[in-house]
């Protein structure tokens, strides 16, 4: 899966968690740009990438991500390893 | 008071407890919330509505989710991050109320557990049903 692709499906789970299909996401997206991100709603994101991608995440990695872009990043990382 | 901690809990287990809704939890349901609707206070008028009685509080169903949560699964290591549920039938004083949690999925990135919840009448029928997420503290 290329990191473009890896995008699209990260976009498809903000849309679906902030239920809002309008959500732009891009690299630099942080959780100053959506009103709702908040740490539970953090958790959610987290919980559904873990889902969609097949993935385990640990609390030490999501707790260091700036923005979307560092999440795809790690996202790209981890389907490598498996 | 269950102290189960994140590990102890498996998926799968299960907690139930009964209580009884009575005029006593209607009235400090509607001191505490002001929610004075005669639907579940005035008889006449919910009959008018087609109801038997007064119609107990939705949400004071909903409150014993916090008990569930707070007392039995996992206790008091608790921390409720949301619920949500829907209210299949209605409830009225003096109905007897079995309130019960399955855990359907546990995350260990985050400590948390989901649990799936139903609260059944006397009869059996299911009155409210819905699921929770719930933070469980070192």
């Amino acid at each position: 899966m290329d990191r473009s692709e890896i995008m699209e499906r990260i976009t498809e789970i903000f849309r679906d968690v902030f239920d809002d299909d309008s959500l732009i996401i891009k690299d630099e997206t942080n959780s100053e740009d959506i009103e709702d991100w908040d740490s539970l709603e953090h958790i959610n994101l987290v919980l559904a990438m873990e889902k969609d991608f097949g993935l385990k995440f640990n609390l030490k990695e999501v707790g260091e991500l700036a923005n979307v872009g560092e999440m795809a990043d790690l996202i790209a990382r981890k389907l490598q390893e498996k | 008071m269950n102290t189960y901690t994140f590990d102890e809990i498996s998926v799968g287990q299960t907690e139930s407890f009964t209580v009884r809704l009575t005029d006593k939890e209607m009235d400090a349901f509607r001191e505490i919330t002001g929610d004075i609707n005669p639907l579940h206070k005035d008889d006449a008028y919910a009959a008018e509505k087609g109801h038997k009685s007064r119609v107990a509080f939705g949400m004071l169903t909903a409150s014993y989710l916090s008990t569930l949560a707070g007392v039995y699964m996992p206790g008091e290591r608790s921390l409720i991050q949301s619920v949500e549920i829907k209210f299949s039938q209605p409830v009225y004083p003096g109905d007897e109320l079995t309130v019960s949690g399955e855990v359907t999925e546990k995350n260990d990135t985050f400590n948390l557990i989901k649990v799936k919840v139903s609260v059944r009448n006397q009869e059996g029928k299911k009155v409210l049903k819905g699921s929770m997420q719930i933070g469980v503290m070192e």
